[in-house]
């Protein structure tokens, strides 16, 4: 396998047989031949993760707090009609015992305090479609009172969530097809 | 026959003020990879500075995704990178991508076809392979498993499938950041 000794010739590597997220939300075990396949790509596996916890759990969150976070990859799961990521998502959301406010964001209410529900209205117009955005929508963000390393680390988030969904529901459809 | 398209490149001007390398973080200035005696750092990456951590890890990623060596060609993945950004309305990054796809291929036919809107015109594996990207990347998603059955039939593997279904998804998150935060101009 020229794939295999390609991995190896990088050295230093170890692919891990330990279940991650992606595998989780795919429902792969490590018996799976696409378990393996994910394999041939350490760092698509690891990156995945890395990044994950940079939009997540990132050591310095610009003041916007893990459980807002999580709300949000809820209601993006949600957006993009992706029930296993959803589910996923709540289980950490609600494992930080979030305030109702927060849990309503997470569920897709649009009569939320602010700056909530401008928060609430960028990640739909974003998840749903980005070939609409222009300039005011990022000034309505700084409008709220978000600073610019808040506006960024938002897009992160936002931009991280919809790609996650995509690498699961394209591994889904391999395993099934 | 339609004269062929070459796209000029274009310039990305952020919607918020980027990072000043003078008042940089040392973590910022680790993230962008600069010296204090640096003097150009393009307005994208200082914009994304502003969050040194998501910046580092996306961009390991994104280059393991869009040029780590074997699996599948490098034209495929410019293609599904520019079908999502298209889908996306990504203008900036769908004239790199298909900068890159016509420098990749030595031809503009792919290009082409896609800017008249032709993709009747691609062959079979550049049409499964638009298709793909194209419904991946609505969202919600309207890919199925028949997209999956049209990429096997023209010839790729899973190792090559998952490759396709990352550069994809890379540009999810990448025309999200660019076309969110910023707008592209004519030079």
């Amino acid at each position: 396998m020229d794939r295999f000794n390609s991995i190896a010739a990088q050295g230093n590597r170890v692919v891990t047989d330990v279940l991650d997220d992606m595998d989780r939300l795919v429902g792969l075990t490590p018996e799976d031949a696409l378990f393996k396949a994910r394999r041939f790509r350490p760092e698509f596996v690891d990156g995945t993760e890395i990044c994950r916890a940079s939009v997540l759990h990132p050591a310095n969150d610009q003041g916007l707090g893990a459980d807002l976070r999580l709300a949000l990859g809820l209601r993006m799961a949600q957006l993009n009609a992706h029930k296993t990521l959803a589910a996923d998502y709540r289980a950490q959301l609600l494992a930080l015992e979030p305030t109702p406010q927060i849990i309503a964001l997470a569920d897709g209410a649009t009569d939320l305090e602010e700056p909530l529900a401008t928060i609430a209205r960028h990640v739909d117009l974003i998840t749903l479609e980005p070939i609409k955005a222009t300039a005011g929508d990022i000034a309505r963000l700084a409008a709220a009172g978000f600073s610019n390393p808040q506006i960024v680390a938002l897009s992160e988030l936002i931009a991280f969530v919809n790609f996650q969904v995509r690498v699961a529901t394209g591994l889904s459809l391999m395993r099934s097809a | 026959m339609i004269s062929s398209v070459r796209l000029k490149p274009l310039t990305w001007h952020p919607h918020i003020a980027p990072v000043e390398l003078s008042e940089a973080t040392p973590e910022q200035l680790e993230a962008m990879k600069v010296t204090p005696s640096a003097k150009k750092v393009s307005e994208y990456v200082r914009t994304l500075a502003h969050d040194p951590e998501s910046y580092v890890a996306r961009t390991v990623l994104f280059n393991a995704i869009m040029y780590v060596d074997g699996g599948l060609d490098k034209p495929a993945r410019e293609l599904g990178a520019l079908g999502a950004s298209i889908v996306n309305g990504c203008k900036y990054c769908a004239v790199v991508h298909a900068r890159r796809h016509a420098e990749l291929t030595k031809s503009d036919d792919v290009v082409t076809a896609l800017y008249f809107e032709r993709p009747e015109e691609l062959g079979p594996r550049d049409a499964a392979i638009y298709n793909f990207a194209r419904r991946l990347s609505a969202a919600p998603s309207e890919a199925t498993q028949e997209d999956i059955a049209a990429l096997r039939s023209v010839g790729m593997d899973d190792a090559e499938i998952i490759d396709l279904i990352h550069a994809i998804s890379i540009f999810g998150w990448a025309n999200r950041l660019m076309h969110v935060l910023g707008h592209a101009e004519s030079k």
